[in-house]
This record gives C-alpha cells, structure tokens and sequence, in this order.
C-alpha cells in the first residue's frame, strides 16, 4: 500500500508538486477564520526550521539538539537591527542569515573531531550557552523581558501585515529552503554528503573532503534557519529566550523523525502535523501530552524511520522507468522475432 | 625494467610498541599487477593504509611517480590517481548503484553551490560526465542490469564488482584491491581473476592483497612477501612457491 503511494507520487512528482501548490495558495482564502492562516503561518516557520535541520540530521546523520538557537540567533540578530538601528527588513533578514551562518562554521567545528552521541550533548550545550547569552546579556539584549515592537515586514515601502500576506511570505521562504535543499542534495556536493554520512571511510576513499562536508551542511542549515528567525521576529514583533529554548531543538527533532529523516516533504508534514495537533487540541488541554506522546510511541513502532523516512522519489522514479524501459524494449525484440 | 609508477622507501609503521609494517622496499611498475601476501597480521593491510593515507607511516617514505605522497590524505592521494576497495565492502547503502559509480567520480568533475543552487551549464555538463564516467565504469564491471536499486542490494560478488567499479570511476592510474576475492566462492574467484587480467589490460597498474593463493599465484606478475612487518621475499611466482622463507612462514619450521 505505502509502497503504490509512494510509487504513484514518484512518477507524477511534478503533477503532485503543482497539486500542492494550489492547495497552499487557495488555503487562506479558503477560510474566514484569520486564526487558521496565522497557524499555517507558524507551521510555515517550522517546515523551514525541520527542513534545514534534516540537513544536518537527516542526510549528515548528525542529531543536534541545538537548532533552536541557529533560530534563535538570527530572530535576536534582526530583532536587535531593526530596532536599535532601524535597519529595513531585508537587510536584517540577509544579517541573520550571515550571523547564523558564523556561528553554523562555531558548532561545525567539534564535528570534525567529535561523532555520535558525544557530538550531540555538544549542539545541546550550544543551544544552552546561546539561551543563557541571551537571557544575561541585559544590556544587549533586555533579558527575560525579550524585544518588543520590531517592525512587520516591508519590502521597498510595501508593508506585510494581515495575517494573509505574511503566509504568502512564509509560503516563499518555504518554497526557497525546499529548492535550495532538494538541488543539493541532486547534485556533485550532495552526493558527498551522503557518503561521508553512510561510510566516511569509503567517501574519504573517493576523494571526498569529510570535513568540508560535514562544515558545509552545518552552514548552510544554520544560514536558512536564522533566515526563519529573522522572518519570525519580525512577524511576531515580539522575542524573548523562552522562544529558543531546548524544549524548541526537541519539537523541531520529532518533526523531523516523526516526518522521515532524509526527506524534505516529510519535514514538512511532521513540521505541519506537530504545529496543528497542539492547536487542534486545545480543548482537550489536559490530555494534549498524553496524546502527543501516544502518537510518537505509534509512529516509532509503526513505522520507525519516520512517515517518509529514507523514501527517495528520484530512485524509485528512475528504478521504474528504466524496468519500463527495458519491458518495452523486451516486447519490441518479441515481436520483431515474430515477424522475422 | 620500465618506469616505478609506485614506490615505498624503508617505510615503517609503529603502534605503540608492536612493529606492524617494518622498514618494506617496494615498487610497483606500469602496467604491472602486483600482490602482497602474508600470513594473518602480516601488516599487509597496513602497508596498504599506509600507501593509501589511511595512516601516516612512522618512518620512510613514499613516492607515486616522483612525487612524495608520505602523510598525505586519502582524498588527496585519490585525486592524483590511486584508488583502494576494502576488504570488508564499504559501499554507500543509501545510494543506488549509479550513485556509488558516480561518488567514484568525485574528483574529476568540479560543481560549486552556484552551479548546484542556479542549474547552471556547469552543472548540467558536470553532472552529465559524472553519469558518463559511472556508466562506463558500471559497463565495464559487467553490472548493467538496472543501475537504479541500492547498493547493498546486491548479491556478494557484484557488490565487490560495484566497489571496483566505483574505484575504476576514478580514473586512477593504480587500482588498489585490499583481498578482492575474500568470501568468494571458487566459480566467482576464476571470474574474478578473469576480471583483473582484463582491466590491467585497459592499461591499469593493480597491486592487490590476497590471502587466495590461487589467485595469486595465476595472476601476479610479481609478488612480495611479509611475515611479522619484514618483507622476506620478492620475485615471481614460481619463484615465491619455492621460497623456503615463505613456505616456513605459511607452514612452520620443519621438526
């Protein structure tokens, strides 16, 4: 059953990606209810923050507990732009992709010397110190009270305020982690990746610089996450560390687990399932816990790797196609036997 | 005789106390195939990581044509044109079969995250010749069946043809095979044997390790001997088989 699925989607990838695509634009002119947009909005968020870390962990085959404060960086880093310099959005949007990025090469570095579980208490300790920074640094940062009245979005003097508006932003921000992330992994640099993730050994054997890799994924996840914290502290016009905290490097963690390691789609269906079951059950507040924990036992036993885990559309598309191929080319020989 | 392609000088590789791979001499000349043999420990593998990168020798060094290779990475040490397969198969599981080929290519084609992001020609052309080279790597390795399953999902002997093909993939100069015939059966052996005469036919240098005497034996040019890190003979194969060194080595001293 899953497998028909999964076969079907890989053979209309295209027709299921514009599919998807009306469905996400025609969404928030589906519904009256603003409350159901600005939900979309945050489940946009987190798709971009789940498809970045599967980056890391997904393909790298890095966990790390720390991607909340990547997060967290680039919110702090616009937040503070706009409203003590009063840089305009896109210039603090491009700062928090370039500060993250800095400190992406900072916890890069121990994964050279590091792996496994040792390598994941270290991106915990980050996440840990980066809170701790920005709840002490009072001065800079205002402490536990968070920075209130960062301005909404505006692009060349055209303001994004109704909740309508900020999902279509959210929408592209998306749609750009998705290209950036899906291409490389297609390609030359990607296919590195995933060597140096199943046998750094063998990759190195081939001519693959582990180390390169292993700093470049960190990067170029750190450099898209601070763009969605940039994008949220705008959008929420209002930051505190709470927001950035570890319980946040968790959530994004069981997306991405729950959604599929080493599948962007995936990220995105855990990220969207995990922002909507809390809000879907907000009148059940109390039993809200016991639900979500029942649904990571299901999955875990049902389908360990994930919803989509390890499902590559591209090898079952070629696999099929090429077995078509032959088939054809089979009966071609048949009948030409035949007729001879 | 013709020109060393590959050359040890008094290389030497210590762990700790234990002298694992001991002052060896080698060389390796074009075209040849080449084999180390030894009984279990003899510090073949080591040599062979040592010549590879994998490790960095205590002392001696080693030279691919003139140039000093001694403490150079593996990747390196790929990209001037040598390149290994491991005793125990190390393939990539989550990547098809072409994709394992084209890893084999790496170093040949350049891509950079402008190319990757934007599509560029580069990127195309690049891609294109990664899936050529893999293509005819895979052709040659006889694995022409659909390149578009995993790996791992092959049966024993045409991982270790995939693993060869991957290396071919290269383009390297010299073929490094760390025991290419371990856990094969005699039928896949022969084929094997078969397989090798013919890509150094296609003008590749080998230099393997082999615990298979047969295959050794039938398809060496010249072979070197080491027992506890010494190198304690070299010659040709009948040569090798007569070797009282050798035969005490294998087999003990007579009482």
């Amino acid at each position: 059953m899953f497998k028909k699925i999964t076969t079907a989607w890989a053979l209309h990838r295209r027709a299921a990606m514009i599919v998807a695509l009306i469905v996400l634009i025609i969404y928030p002119f589906l519904f009256s209810n603003q409350y159901l947009v600005t939900v979309a909005t945050l489940g946009g968020v987190y798709s971009i923050l789940a498809m970045s870390l599967n980056l890391i962990s997904g393909y790298m085959g890095i966990t790390s507990l720390g991607h909340a404060a990547f997060w967290g960086v680039g919110a702090y880093t616009a937040a503070l732009l706009s409203t003590k310099l009063g840089w305009p959005f896109l210039l603090t949007l491009l700062a928090a992709c370039i500060v993250s990025l800095i400190f992406g090469v900072l916890l890069g570095l121990p994964t050279l010397r590091l792996s496994g579980r040792y390598l994941t208490i270290v991106t915990l300790a980050f996440c840990e110190i980066i809170k701790t920074v920005e709840t002490n640094w009072r001065s800079l940062t205002n402490g536990a009270s968070g920075i209130v009245g960062i301005p909404k979005p505006e692009i060349f003097g055209y303001t994004f305020s109704s909740p309508k508006q900020i999902y279509f932003m959210v929408l592209v921000l998306c749609a750009i982690t998705y290209i950036l992330i899906s291409r490389l992994m297609d390609s030359r640099l990607g296919r590195g990746i995933t060597a140096v993730r199943d046998d750094y050994i063998a990759a190195q054997a081939m001519g693959i610089k582990d180390s390169r890799y292993k700093i470049m994924a960190f990067v170029i996840s750190a450099a898209l996450a601070g763009v969605a914290g940039g994008f949220y502290a705008h959008y929420m016009s209002f930051i505190s560390p709470l927001n950035f905290s570890f319980d946040y490097s968790t959530l994004i963690l069981s997306m991405i687990i729950i959604g599929g390691l080493g599948n962007l789609t995936g990220s995105v269906i855990g990220a969207l399932l995990l922002t909507i079951l809390p809000e879907a059950l907000r009148p059940i507040m109390e039993w809200r816990q016991v639900i979500y924990g029942a649904l990571l036992v299901v999955v875990i036993l049902c389908k360990p790797t994930g919803i989509l885990g390890n499902v590559n559309l591209k090898h079952i598309r070629q696999r099929v196609l090429f077995d078509r191929k032959k088939e054809n080319e089979g009966k071609k020989d048949e009948e030409g036997e035949v007729k001879a | 005789m013709s020109t060393p392609v590959l050359r040890t000088e008094k290389v030497t590789q210590r762990f700790g106390g234990l002298v694992a791979v001991n002052s060896v001499d080698m060389q390796v000349n074009k075209g040849e195939i080449v084999g180390i043999i030894g009984p279990n420990g003899a510090g073949k593998t080591t040599l062979f990581n040592c010549i590879t990168g994998q490790y960095t020798p205590t002392e001696g060094k080693i030279y691919f044509h003139d140039k000093d290779i001694t403490g150079m990475t593996p990747y390196e040490i790929t990209e001037l044109g040598m390149c290994r397969t491991f005793q125990n198969i190390k393939l990539f599981p989550h990547m098809t079969i072409m994709e394992n080929a084209m890893v084999g290519a790496h170093t040949r084609i350049k891509e950079n995250l402008w190319d990757v992001w934007f599509h560029t020609k580069a990127y195309k052309k690049a891609e294109k010749e990664a899936e050529e080279r893999a293509r005819k790597a895979l052709e040659l390795t006889g694995l022409t069946e659909n390149p578009y399953y995993y790996g791992t999902d092959l049966p024993y002997g045409k991982q270790r043809r995939l693993e060869i093909a991957r290396a071919i993939a290269s383009d390297p100069e010299i073929l490094m095979f760390d025991e290419p015939a371990a856990g094969m059966n005699e039928g896949e052996t022969a084929d094997l044997t078969g397989f090798i005469r013919e890509i150094r036919d296609l003008g590749y240098t080998i230099l393997l390790i082999e615990h298979d005497m047969r295959l050794v034996m039938n398809l060496c040019d010249r072979i070197y001997v080491l027992d506890h890190g010494n190198l304690i003979a070299t010659g040709k194969p009948e040569e090798i088989k007569q070797n009282p060194l050798v035969i005490e080595a294998y087999l003990g001293k007579k009482a």
